[in-house]
C-alpha cells in the first residue's frame, strides 16, 4: 500500500518546515547583528567556559600592566632622586677635600661648614620625595615623613620592602629604605657629613683627610649600588611590560576566535538559509491550496 | 419463488446504502480540519442472498457499520513519544530561564564581577594608603555580593514558578481524568445499545494524547468500551469514575511535563543553588581567612571578617561586612603588624595575597564549571526537545496518513457514491418500467 498523503499532513509538514527555516534564519541573524558566536551559556558550553577563563585572564593581565606602570613611575622618581643625591655626594667630597687642605683658614672652613649643613637638609628633602602623597624612601610607612629637616637626623621610616605583583606569582620590590640610601644619625651618608662638619669646625684636617673621605666614598658607593639595583629592576619592568602586552594580544586573539562569529561564513550561511526559508514559503503557498476539488466541475 | 417486487427492494437497498456512504463522506469532508478526528468509513456488505430454490440470488447491499480508520499501534508509539516531548519541553523552558539569568558570557555576569573584585584588590595593593582605591574595592565587593544574591534569587524564582506549574499540571491532569470518565460512561451506554460512538471515541483519544504530554500514561481498553487510565503510577480513571490525584499519588513519574517539572524543582535547580552557595561560601571563607592574616590601616589590628553570610544560604545572604562598608580603612592590606599606626601604610602584600585568590579553583573555577554545567544541561535539553519533536511529528504524520482525511480521496468517494446512487435509482426505474409493462400491458385480451 502506498502512503496516503492527507491534507492535514501536508499542511503540518509544510508548517513545521517553515518554522524550522525561520528559526534558523533568526539564529543566524542574531549572530550577524551581535557579531558573537556565543550569546548564551548553552550555545557551546565548552567554548563558553574557555571564554570565561580567557576573560578573567585578560582582566588580570590588564591589572598587571597597571601594576607595572605604577611601579615604573615609582622607579623613575626613585632613580632621579638618587641621581640628585649622588650629585650632592660628589660636591660634598670636593668640599671635604678643600676643607682638609691645610691652606684653608678657619674662615674658609666655616663657609664650607655652612654649605655642608645646608646640603644635609637638601639631601634629607630629597629623601622626603613623594609620589601621589606617598613617601618613597620611608619603607612601608609611606605616610610617615622619613626625615625631619634641621639638627635631628633620625630616620622615621622602616626598612620593610613594598612588593608589586607584575605577573601571576611574580613580585618585584618597589622601594629603597631611606636609611640604606642616606643613613641616619648613627651611620651612612648623613653621619659622614655630620662628622665632617664637626671635624671642619675643630680644624681636625687629619680626620678629614682619612676617615671622613673614606666614609664619604663608601656612602657614595652605597648610593651608586642602590641606583644600579633600581636600574636593573626598571629593565625588568620594561621587559615585563612588553611580555604582558604580547600575552594580552594572544589572549585577545584567542577570545575573539572563541567568542566572535566568523562574519564571512555567517553571512553566507544566512543567505543560504534565507533562500531555503523563501523556498519553503513558496512551496507552502502552492501545495496547501490545490486538491482534486479544483479540477472537478 | 421471489416476489415480484424483489428487484425494487434490491434497488432501494442500493439507494439507501449509497446515501449513507455519501453522508459519511460528507462528515469526513467537513471534519478535514478537526483536531483528533479519525476518518470514518461506511462498511458496505452484500445483503443476505435469497434462496430461490434453484440457487441463491443476490439481494443488494447493506450498511453493516461505521468504522474509524485507526491504527492502535501508532497511538502507543506516538503517545510514548509525546511524553518525551512534554518532558523535554518543560525541562528546556526552565533551564533556558536559568541560562538567561546567568548572562554569561557577558560583562554583567558573575564571572566579570569576580574578576573586577579581585582586580580591585591589586589596586588597593598599589596604593594601600589611598582611600579611593579602598572605596572602589568596597563598591566592587558590594556589586559582587549583589550579583550572587540576584542569581540565587533568580534560581529561587524559577524554582517556585516550577512548583506552581506542578500544581497547575496536576489539576489539568485531574480535569482530563474527569472528562475521560464522563466520556467512558457515555461510550459504554452507546455500545450497550449497539451503536458505535466514533466521534466520542475520537474525543477520548484526543484527551489521552493530551495526557501524554503531561505525564507517563498507560491505558487499558475494557470489553464494555471504557478505558482505564493510569498516570505516573496512580490510577486516574477506572471505568466511569475518576480519582482526583495529589502530588504524592504520583509514585513513578518517568516522563512527561510533570516529571520534568518535579525533577527541576527537587533536583536540578536545588543542585545549581548548592553549587552557587559553595562558590559564595568558598569566596567568603578564603577572603576572610586571608584578610584575618593582614592588618588594617586605621588601628593596625588584624583584619576582621570581610564578607558576611548565613550558613546554608551563602549566595543569597552574601554581603560586605558592615564595619568595612562603614570604614574602608579597616581593610587589612598589610601583611605586617605595624609598630605604630600608619607604620605599614604602604604595605599591600596581604591585598596581593587576596587578589591571587582569583586563581583558586574553588572560586572562579568552580563558578565556571557551574556555568558549563547549566549550559550543557540546557543544550542537551534543547537537543532532546528537537529530537523528540521530530520523532513525534514523524509518528503524527503516520497517524495522519492512516486516520487523516484526504480531500482527494473523499472527492473520489463522492463521485463513486453519487454514481452508485444514480445507478441504483436507474435500476429502480427499470424495475418500475418492467412492472408497468406487466400491470398495464399484459392480460388485456379479455378487455
Amino acid at each position: 500500500m502506498t502512503l496516503r498523503v492527507t491534507s492535514g499532513m501536508t499542511s503540518s509538514v509544510v508548517l513545521a518546515d517553515i518554522q524550522n527555516a525561520s528559526a534558523k534564519v533568526a539564529a543566524l541573524q542574531q549572530k550577524l547583528s551581535s557579531g558573537k558566536e556565543l550569546t548564551s551559556a548553552s550555545d557551546n558550553p565548552y567554548a563558553v567556559s574557555r571564554a570565561l577563563q580567557l576573560r578573567n585572564d585578560l582582566v588580570s593581565n590588564q591589572q598587571y600592566q597597571r601594576n607595572v606602570s605604577d611601579a615604573t613611575s615609582w622607579h623613575s622618581v626613585t632613580d632621579s632622586t638618587l641621581g640628585h643625591i649622588s650629585d650632592y655626594v660628589l660636591r660634598a667630597r670636593d668640599l671635604v677635600l678643600q676643607g682638609a687642605n691645610e691652606t684653608n683658614g678657619p674662615g674658609g672652613r666655616s663657609a664650607i661648614v655652612a654649605e655642608l649643613t645646608q646640603m644635609v637638609d637638601s639631601i634629607k628633602s630629597e629623601a622626603n620625595t613623594q609620589i601621589a602623597g606617598r613617601y618613597i624612601f620611608a619603607g612601608s610607612a609611606t605616610t610617615t615623613k622619613p626625615y625631619a629637616l634641621g639638627a635631628s637626623d633620625t630616620y622615621a621610616g622602616n626598612t620593610d620592602t613594598i612588593k608589586r605583583e607584575i605577573g601571576p606569582g611574580v613580585q618585584i620590590d618597589l622601594n629603597e629604605a631611606g636609611s640604606a640610601v642616606i643613613g641616619d644619625s648613627t651611620a651612612g651618608l648623613l653621619k659622614s657629613l655630620r662628622d665632617a662638619i664637626t671635624h671642619l669646625d675643630a680644624g681636625d684636617t687629619a680626620s678629614l683627610q682619612t676617615t671622613d673621605l673614606t666614609s664619604l666614598l663608601s656612602a657614595q658607593d652605597a648610593v651608586i649600588n642602590i641606583r644600579a639595583q633600581v636600574g636593573a629592576r626598571q629593565t625588568r619592568l620594561d621587559t615585563a611590560t612588553s611580555r604582558l602586552q604580547e600575552v594580552e594580544q594572544t589572549q585577545t586573539d584567542l577570545l575573539s576566535k572563541t567568542e566572535d562569529a566568523d562574519m564571512a561564513k555567517t553571512y553566507v550561511d544566512f543567505s543560504t538559509q534565507q533562500a531555503v526559508y523563501q523556498a519553503a514559503l513558496k512551496a507552502g503557498s502552492q501545495i496547501v491550496q490545490s486538491s482534486l476539488l479544483d479540477f472537478l466541475r | 419463488m421471489a416476489s415480484t417486487f424483489f428487484g425494487v427492494e434490491t434497488a432501494l437497498r442500493g439507494i439507501l446504502a449509497q446515501q449513507r456512504a455519501l453522508e459519511v463522506t460528507s462528515h469526513n469532508i467537513t471534519n478535514a480540519g478537526t483536531a483528533g478526528f479519525t476518518r470514518q468509513k461506511a462498511e458496505l456488505v452484500a445483503s443476505s442472498p435469497y434462496d430461490t430454490g434453484k440457487g441463491l440470488v443476490g439481494a443488494g447491499v447493506d450498511v453493516q457499520g461505521y468504522q474509524r480508520v485507526r491504527d492502535n499501534f501508532i497511538d502507543i508509539q506516538l503517545r510514548a513519544q509525546t511524553m518525551k516531548t512534554g518532558y523535554a519541553q518543560a525541562r528546556q523552558d526552565g533551564l533556558q530561564q536559568i541560562t538567561g539569568a546567568l548572562s554569561e558570557p557577558g560583562t554583567n555576569g558573575l564571572n566579570s564581577l569576580l574578576s573586577k573584585f579581585f582586580s580591585s584588590w591589586q589596586d588597593v595593593a598599589n596604593s594601600p594608603e589611598d582611600g579611593a582605591s579602598r572605596a572602589a574595592l568596597a563598591q566592587n565587593a558590594q556589586a559582587l555580593s549583589t550579583g550572587f544574591r540576584d542569581l540565587s534569587g533568580q534560581i529561587g524564582v524559577v524554582t517556585s514558578q516550577t512548583g506552581l506549574a506542578v500544581t497547575d499540571t496536576i489539576s489539568q491532569i485531574n480535569s482530563i481524568g474527569q472528562r475521560i470518565a464522563t466520556l467512558n460512561a457515555t461510550i459504554t451506554a452507546a455500545i450497550t445499545t449497539g451503536n458505535q460512538p466514533n466521534d466520542l471515541l475520537d474525543q477520548r483519544d484526543t484527551l489521552l494524547d493530551q495526557l501524554g504530554t503531561f505525564t507517563n500514561v498507560s491505558w487499558t481498553e475494557n470489553a464494555n468500551g471504557t478505558t482505564d487510565v493510569t498516570v505516573g503510577g496512580a490510577a486516574l480513571v477506572s471505568g466511569s469514575s475518576a480519582t482526583t490525584l495529589v502530588e504524592s499519588d504520583f509514585t513513578s513519574l518517568t516522563s512527561g511535563k510533570l516529571a520534568a517539572l518535579v525533577e527541576l524543582r527537587d533536583t536540578t535547580l536545588p543542585g545549581y543553588l548548592t553549587q552557587l552557595n559553595s562558590v559564595a561560601k568558598s569566596l567568603a571563607d578564603k577572603v576572610n581567612t586571608q584578610h584575618a592574616l593582614g592588618y588594617d590601616l586605621a588601628t593596625g589590628a588584624p583584619g576582621g571578617s570581610f564578607f558576611t553570610y548565613t550558613a546554608g544560604s551563602e549566595a543569597s545572604t552574601l554581603g560586605l561586612s558592615a564595619a568595612i562598608a562603614g570604614d574602608t580603612s579597616l581593610i587589612a592590606a598589610s601583611d605586617t603588624a605595624p609598630s605604630s599606626i600608619g607604620a605599614q601604610a604602604g604595605n599591600g602584600s596581604n591585598a596581593i595575597a587576596i587578589a591571587n585568590l582569583i586563581s583558586d579553583p574553588t572560586i572562579a573555577g568552580s563558578y565556571v564549571s557551574l556555568v558549563t554545567k547549566i549550559g550543557s544541561d540546557t543544550q542537551e535539553s534543547t537537543r532532546e526537545l528537537a529530537n523528540s519533536t521530530a520523532l513525534a511529528s514523524t509518528l503524527d504524520a503516520r497517524r495522519q496518513s492512516v486516520s487523516g482525511v484526504s480531500l482527494d480521496e473523499e472527492m473520489t468517494n463522492l463521485i463513486k457514491f453519487q454514481r452508485g446512487f444514480q445507478a441504483a435509482s436507474r435500476a429502480l426505474n427499470t424495475m418500475d418500467d418492467m412492472l408497468e409493462l406487466i400491470i398495464t400491458r399484459t392480460g388485456r385480451a379479455g378487455l
